[in-house]
This record gives structure tokens, sequence and C-alpha cells, in this order.
């Protein structure tokens, strides 16, 4: 009884190094699970390589910094997919803290793997300020809500952007976000211009998103890291999100332990008091 | 990450301290989190001016104004400007004028998208749950979601006390809620166990490649 | 006058959106292109040219924010109250990433013309907010790595409240416990191939019963839910009745 009293009041810090450890652990040895693809991440897999080789995709990085862990290996095996099929990309970002500039970021480092030039093959328009107004604007003109792309060139100056006037001349749009945009991209976007959509999304905001799925508003959906790891899979490109999933398998089974230990305590300890009184 | 040049082992042992100084408040409060903290604050703060000097004031009015003269784009930049008035006491109620356009603007937006493009797809996906292929994990699945849909909402209506068959509907709803958050939380903890994943492995691989280097 | 013109304001500012829905506005834009002579209205939608304004005016608000936090954490270092140091190092990092990137990038500008005769010109890659700029530099390895592990400490937090508070009390908290449980199993390649164990098709059943069943009909409810809510919220809005947005007064 008292080993349960002392087990259900440790000090947090012992259940911080546990995750910590469970963490770290699998970078040191290294198993490697293989990673099964979901139906959900193979659609949206799937939309992407079925458009022709030339197709304009636009890709949103709808993330905030905090978040990267999951939406960054999203964002860069989407990237590696649209150069590989040939695809020109124009990206934007709806988030005002840090959104542009690592969309900005990204968007080169990738590209430049491919050789692809900027203004040509892909365009990067930045931020602008409320993402309803942002999202309805572009159905009319790219060209009246971003007069210029994030470094200030005017879009008349960067070729791609002659072919791209408004949703009419994007094939896909493929949002990478961690937060409800992508509920505004799917009611406002592809309810109303008919603009096909797929999302890689946090894990916090997937469980949502299979509602769009079911209903056909969106075409495939990614789920946290994991998602992320699915479509590096298909990809054939590994990245961190493949790397983590040893980690994210050993952090989850600490967690199912401590929730379970917890509960033996809790019953215990119940027990015990139970019938003391 | 071979043949890492001075500046790059700089940037990644700043980032290593910063991880690391705001990872120490696990183990207790003190000045190196404190400093980083407010450091980070700050630069946050500071972003939203860059950006929305280059992305509003420079791109959206002064080039447009300049370079194409349309002049009328002062307009909405008074608009802008006004809203700042909320700040003195005495003259906020001037920023009403460019808090209502913003506002009413979004209102009217939210009104025609969560009808067209949300209610009514979702209650036709719902209604559609009927068209099954005849197989029993289909029509279970076609139940599932039916019944789930319904009790749900009637679990969330609380304009009507939960009783005799309302009752029996919101219980209903409570347990279909309840395996839903349980995926929910089950969800979330990915989350989270992902963003720590990240910064360990920035300061094994990362940071961990400077230090094998250095040492 | 202080409460009707904002009302107005509204009113209109939405309904725009709400006929445009409905009618092609183009028509309307035409003709006021032609009657006042404006070019440049030409083509465009009524709705299109008032979300322009919008994304513009939106942007102010922002930055609303920020001259709060200034001011407060100036008041505060002025006063040399508590924390007074950490307080000057906000406000000093809020001047630090915002000055470079308000600098001017082109000579041709009067702003240019101006700050290229106080700084040599090889420092004009270091303005603005482009990618060899202090703004990138500073956003890119202090801003985004405080940020991410800001984030990262949840895990840590979450992992202490399921040990203490996820308890399986009653019906209703054993099937959520057991749901999650079960979901955190299938989302991990480990996991997974321990639920193959059972059952080859138990993560497909997983998938389809759980994430494409309960867990879409559920959310599915409350999608519907909160979008009549919004709904309803927006016509109040537009129509006056909900003014809580206008402040006190």
């Amino acid at each position: 009884m008292e080993f349960w009293r002392k087990i259900m009041n440790i000090d947090r810090r012992w259940v911080y190094l546990l995750i910590a450890l469970s963490v770290t652990f699998p970078m040191i040895v290294v198993i490697k699970f293989p990673v099964e693809v979901t139906p959900v991440a193979r659609q949206l897999y799937d939309a992407i390589d079925k458009l022709p080789d030339s197709s304009v995709v636009m890709l949103t990085f709808d993330y905030y910094p905090n978040a990267a862990a999951e939406t960054e290996p999203m964002s860069i095996a989407a990237l590696h997919h649209m150069f590989k099929k040939d695809m020109r990309v124009v990206t934007l970002s709806n988030i005002p803290l840090g959104g542009p500039t690592i969309a900005e970021r990204i968007t080169r480092e990738i590209a430049a793997e491919y050789d692809k030039v900027y203004g040509v093959d892909y365009v990067n328009l930045g931020y602008k300020a409320n993402y309803n107004a942002v999202m309805h604007g572009l159905a009319n003109s790219i060209e009246s809500i971003f007069p210029s792309d994030y470094t200030n060139t005017p879009l008349k100056d960067l070729p791609l952007m002659d072919s791209v006037k408004n949703y009419d001349d994007i094939g896909f749009i493929y949002v990478v976000a961690d937060n409800a945009t992508v509920d505004y991209w799917i009611q406002i976007v592809n309810a109303q211009y008919g603009v096909p959509i797929g999302s890689g999304v946090t894990a916090v905001v997937a469980p949502k998103m299979y509602s769009f799925v079911n209903s056909g508003q969106m075409t495939g959906l990614l789920g946290g890291m994991k998602g992320a790891a699915e479509y590096e899979k298909m990809v054939g490109e590994e990245g961190k999100a493949i790397r983590g999933m040893d980690a994210q398998s050993m952090a989850h089974l600490a967690i199912i332990f401590l929730v379970i230990l917890g509960n033996i305590g809790f019953f215990a300890t119940r027990k015990k008091e139970g019938k003391e009184s | 990450m071979e043949g890492i040049s001075f500046l790059e082992h700089f940037q990644l042992w700043l980032r290593a301290y910063l991880i690391l100084s705001l990872f120490s408040f696990l183990y207790r409060d003190n000045r190196f989190y404190r400093l980083s903290e407010h450091i980070f604050a700050g630069l946050s703060a500071g972003y939203y001016v860059g950006l929305i000097w280059q992305t509003v004031i420079i791109q959206q009015l002064v080039n447009p104004m300049v370079d194409n003269g349309e002049w009328w784009l002062v307009f909405p930049g008074l608009l802008g400007v006004l809203m700042f008035t909320r700040l003195i006491p005495k003259w906020s109620w001037v920023s009403r004028v460019s808090l209502a356009f913003v506002i009413g603007n979004t209102a009217g937006i939210y009104l025609i998208s969560s009808l067209h493009g949300l209610i009514l797809p979702q209650m036709l996906s719902t209604m559609n749950a009927v068209n099954t292929d005849g197989s029993f994990s289909s029509i279970l699945l076609a139940l599932v979601v039916i019944i789930g849909v319904i009790s749900t909402l009637v679990y969330f209506y609380f304009s009507k006390e939960h009783k005799g068959i309302l009752g029996v509907t919101a219980r209903v709803g409570i347990w279909f809620i309840m395996i839903a958050f349980g995926a929910h939380f089950g969800y979330t903890v990915m989350a989270r166990v992902s963003l720590l994943i990240g910064r360990v492995q920035f300061l094994y691989y990362d940071w961990g490649a400077s230090i094998r280097q250095i040492f | 006058m202080k409460k009707t013109v904002p009302v107005v304001v509204a009113f209109l500012a939405g309904f725009v959106m709400v006929i445009s829905f409905f009618f092609n506005t183009e028509q309307i834009m035409n003709w006021l292109s032609v009657t006042f002579g404006m070019d440049s209205l030409h083509g465009k939608t009524m709705e299109g040219f008032v979300l322009q304004w919008v994304t513009i005016v939106s942007g102010f608000t922002l930055v609303l924010g920020v001259f709060s936090i200034v001011r407060v954490n100036a008041r505060a270092v002025a006063k040399k109250s508590e924390g007074w140091f950490y307080k000057l190092l906000t406000v000093v990092s809020v001047f630090a990433m915002a000055i470079p990137a308000m600098l001017p990038v082109s000579k041709d500008t009067v702003g240019g013309k101006i700050v290229f005769g106080i700084f040599p010109d090889s420092w004009r890659a270091l303005f603005g907010t482009g990618p060899t700029s202090i703004y990138d530099w500073l956003f890119t390895y202090l801003d985004q790595p405080m940020m991410e592990t800001m984030f990262a400490m949840l895990a840590f937090f979450i992992a202490s409240a399921a040990y203490r508070a996820f308890r399986a009390r009653n019906a209703e908290a054993t099937l959520l416990l057991l749901t999650a449980v079960i979901v955190m199993l299938w989302r991990v390649p480990m996991g997974e191939a321990f639920l193959r164990l059972f059952s080859d098709s138990l993560p497909n059943y997983i998938d389809l019963f759980i994430m494409n069943g309960f867990n879409v009909a559920v959310q599915r409810g409350i999608i519907i839910g909160a979008a009549l809510g919004a709904a309803s919220m927006s016509l109040r809005i537009m129509l006056g009745i909900e003014r809580t947005y206008m402040g006190k007064g």
C-alpha cells in the first residue's frame, strides 16, 4: 500500500526522464519497424501522382514553427513529389508567425536539388493577412491579393504567374497545416470554387479531417509524423519522419505503461482506502 | 554533415543552447530559461512588425500607389491606421469602423461558407451513408455513422432537458463521444511526442555532428 | 453615430460577400469602371475589390498587439519594477527584429537613398525580410528553435498528466482510455506490428470503425453544430444584433 502511494506521488521529473529516455534511446539503437501506408495517405499520394506532369499545384505552409517537427517533413516530401513530376509549384502561407519565411527556405532548398528555376518552376507568394479574405480573393485574381511575391518581385515579372491568374489555373491545392485554416480551404475554396484539396495536418487536427475525407470534400490526408513517414515512404525519400518512428513507438509504449501503472496504483490505493474506512 | 563551417558550428551551438535552456525549466525555473523566454517573446512580436511592413505597407499600399497609380488604396490604408486609435481610450470608438469592416466581411464569408461548405456537404454525406455495397462491414459502418451523428447532435442540444427518448439518445451519444475523444487523445499524445522527437533529433544528429567534428 | 456607422459598415461589408455568392458582380464593377473612368476596376468583381481592402486593414490588427507589448514592457523598465531586465530584453528583441526588416533593400526609393547614404551598399542583403537578412537569421536561428522547444515541452506535461489524471473511474472513462491506448498502438509501427499478431486485419478494422466510423460520426456532429452556431453568429453580427466586437461605450 505504501509502495503504491509512493508510486502515485512520485516526483514528476522522473516521468519526464522516462519520456526523454524513451525518445532518445531509439536514436542510438535503431530498430526500424516498417511503416505501413494508410488508405487516406495513399489517396493523397495518388491524387498528386495522377495529375499531368506540368500541372500547377498550390502548396500552402499554413503551420506555425512549433509544429514543424510534424509538418515540415510533409512539406519536404510533397515538394520532392511535385518536383520529381516536373510540376510547377506556387507556395503561400496564411500564418503570420514564420509561415512565409519557412516556405521560402524549404522551397528553395528542395528546388535546388532538382535544378528548378525560381519564377519559372516555382514561386513563393508569401503572406497576406486575413486568410478568409485571401482564400476568396485568389478566386478572382491572385495579383489583386498578392501584387508581388515574398521577395517583393512584382508578379508580372515572374513567367510562371503569366499562366496562373486564379484558381482555374491551379490543378490541386496541397494544404500543410496545424490549425483550422484547413477547414476554411475546404468550406470556401473547395465548396465554392471546386478546387480539389488534400492536406497534411498535425495529429491534433487529423481526427476532424476524417469527416472531410469521408464526405469527399478532401482528397487524402496525412496525420502527424506517422502520416509524414507514410508520404516519405511513398515518394521514396527517407527523412526525419521515418527516422522518428522508432522514437514515436517507444514514447507511446512508455505513456501506455504510465497510464496502466497509474490506474493499477489508483485501484490498489482506492481498494485499500475503502477497506480502511 | 561533413565540413561544417565556423558559422554553422556557431548556429548549431546557439540553437542547442536555446533548446537546453528552455528544457531546463523541466527541472526547475531558472534565469537561463527566463532569459530565453523573454527574448523569444520579443522576437516573435518583432516578426509581426517586419512582416506587416513588407507585405502590407510596401507591397499592398506603397508600391501599387507609387508604381501603378492606384491612389484609392489610401482609403484602406487609412482604415488600417485608424485601428490604432484603439490604444487611445478617448478615441477608441474610431477604431470601431475598421473593426466592423473586417468583422462584417468575415461574418458574410462565414454565413455562406458554414452553410454551403460545412453543414450541407456533411449532412449529405451522412444521408449518403445508406448507400452501402451490401457487405456486413459497410452496413455496420453506415449504422455507426448515422446513429453517431444523430446522437452526438442530440447530446449537444441543451435547450431541452435530456429526458425520455432525448435522454436515451444523448446517452448513446456519450458513448460515441467517448470513443471519438479517446481516439483524439491518442492522436494528441502522438502530436506532442512528435514535437519532442523533432528537438531530440536536432540535438542528437545536428548538434551531435558538430560535437563529433570539434572533439 | 458612434454605434450606427460601424453597424452599417459591418452589414455592407458582409452583404457584398453574400450577394457575390448568388450574383456575378463583375458587370457592376465594369459599369463603375466606365462611369468613373477607373480602368483598374475593369474585370474585377465587387467582392474581389472589397477583399483586397480587407487584407490591407487586417494586417494592421496584427501590429496592434505589438504596440501593447512594447508599451507595457517599456513602462516596467522605466519604473525598474521586478524583472525589469528581462522586460528590457523583450523590448530590445522587438526592435532588433523589426528595424532591419523595415529598412529598404533598394537604393531607388526615397528611403533607400537616405539609408544607403548612411550604411554601406554591401549591407543591402541584411535588410528587409529576404533569405540573407538579419530578420530571416534571427527567426531561423533564435525564434523558431525556441518556439519548437516551448511546444516540445508539452510531451512531458501530457505524459505526466496521463500518469496522474487518466483514470478509469467509470465506464465512459474506461471506454475513452481503452480507445486512446488502441489508437496510440495503431499509430506507431511497433504498435501496429503488435496488433497484427492478433489479426492481420486488426489495424484495418481500427482505421475503418474507430477513425472512419465513431470518430467521423462524432466529428461530423460537432462540425454541424459548430457551423450552425457560426452561421447564426454571423447573421447576428451582420444585422447589428451582436455588437460585442465594438467594445465598451
